[in-house]
């Protein structure tokens, strides 16, 4: 994938092309293209969701030296 | 008062003492008049004549000196605290020996309830009049934030009820939590620091405000013009989760999108993992199905227009009983240039036959 988009936009683009194709408007030579990009985009939010980490940090000490 | 001068050639000279002492003498002149601000660096000693503090303007953060007789302070017994709002009664002074303006109080009001209520409407229609709560300036929140910043008081329950609904939706959710004064005169001006310093942190994509119930005066803080502006300045939208259902403060009004509690706020910013999956999983089925189904619709395609194709064929008109007849000059239309005796071929739907011209009419 050239950029990095972000997983909303990616799964957006994955419905576009799931869209497109069902309505069968595209050609044959596209359709083999837009697939190949949905499956991208697909494997793109898999591969985003299963590497997401939990992490809880604080960032406590800087902020209570705030003063009026 | 007449002020003494010098005369030194063509200028008149004043020594120090004469040019305060007539400042001040003129200053008498000024009326006594009300004078509402922040209480700043408050300052009493037994030994002293006078108590003295600042009166700071929070829109500005211009400064008056203000000193009191301290018998007069002493009767009122008021509690002053940095930061508290009162209305201060008295004429400007100049202390002449040290050449140092301020405000002479004679006495001192702090603010009550209804006049907090009237000039925190009064803020709010001129915050409103700036376009600060056009619905217009509201951002979408993201769906997946790569990072939520949390912004909440020392209370556990606030923290605790976030966390929990927020990891519960999404276990893999980074959370970047500060904590800060939700009450009292430190409060305001320290969130709002506070809030622009999350907003710049790497990768943060939204920022909850969280504080749980309290009374009025705790949750005043957060009708602050200072933090209102800071979250309507936020580079990122901002989520206001303060006080309960009927509280409005102000940021609730600046901010982006508003909830009820901590926990409304976890739904509001994190999608839920397992919708977000089973969504995925149905487009997946979806664009695995599509190549097929798009080429059963070509096929179809293609098989109406052999249909029509055949429709079309000579071979269809002979069938209805229509004949094709050739000369050796190829497809007769006319009978106009057809020699008696010439030959032609006939061609049927089924057969042909060879044929000789007995007669020609127009």
């Amino acid at each position: 994938m050239n950029e990095s988009p972000t997983f909303e936009e990616a799964q957006r683009e994955l419905e576009r092309i799931v869209s497109q194709l069902e309505g069968g408007r595209a050609s044959l030579e596209d359709a083999v293209a837009l697939w190949e990009r949905g499956d991208e985009l697909y494997r793109y939010c898999l591969e985003r969701l299963d590497s997401a980490e939990g992490k809880i940090e604080e960032l406590g000490d800087r902020i209570e030296e705030a003063r009026p | 008062m007449k002020v003494e001068h010098e005369q030194q050639g063509d200028r008149k000279v004043y020594t120090v003492s004469a040019f305060n002492r007539g400042v001040a003498s003129w200053l008498t002149r000024l009326p006594t008049i009300w004078v509402e601000g922040e209480v700043t660096e408050f300052r009493r000693q037994d030994r002293w004549q006078s108590v003295f503090f600042t009166l700071k303007d929070p829109g500005d953060g211009s400064c008056l000196p203000v000193s009191m007789p301290r018998n007069g302070f002493d009767a009122l017994r008021l509690e002053l605290v940095d930061g508290q709002t009162v209305h201060v009664f008295g004429r400007p002074e100049l202390f002449a020996t040290r050449g140092e303006f301020r405000l002479r109080a004679l006495t001192i009001e702090p603010l009550g309830l209804g006049a907090v209520l009237a000039g925190l409407e009064r803020l709010k229609r001129r915050l409103a009049a700036e376009g600060l709560f056009s619905s217009a300036r509201k951002r979408r929140l993201p769906v997946f934030p790569r990072r939520i910043a949390l912004l909440t008081g020392n209370e556990a329950a606030a923290k605790r009820d976030f966390v929990t609904a927020v990891t519960a939706r999404f276990p893999a959710a980074q959370i970047l939590i500060a904590q800060t004064y939700v009450q009292g005169p430190r409060a305001a001006p320290a969130l709002a620091t506070a809030l622009s310093d999350l907003a710049r942190e790497p990768g943060v994509d939204v920022v909850v405000l969280a504080r749980g119930g309290g009374s009025f005066e705790d949750l005043l803080p957060f009708s602050d013009e200072r933090l209102v502006r800071a979250v309507a300045a936020s580079p990122v939208p901002v989520v206001s989760a303060v006080g309960h259902e009927q509280d409005t403060p102000l940021c609730d009004l600046a901010a982006d999108a508003r909830a009820s509690t901590p926990t409304a706020a976890a739904r509001l910013v994190v999608p839920d993992e397992a919708e977000l999956r089973e969504r995925l999983r149905s487009q997946r089925a979806r664009l695995d199905r599509a190549p097929l189904s798009l080429v059963e619709r070509k096929r179809a395609a293609l098989d109406s227009l052999a249909g029509r194709l055949r429709a079309l064929s000579p071979q269809a008109t002979l069938h209805r009983g229509y004949a094709i007849v050739r000369t050796d000059s190829g497809i007769l239309r006319s009978s106009t240039g057809v020699a008696q005796g010439e030959r032609l071929e006939i061609e049927l739907a089924d057969g042909g036959l060879g044929a000789r011209v007995e007669e020609t009419r127009p």
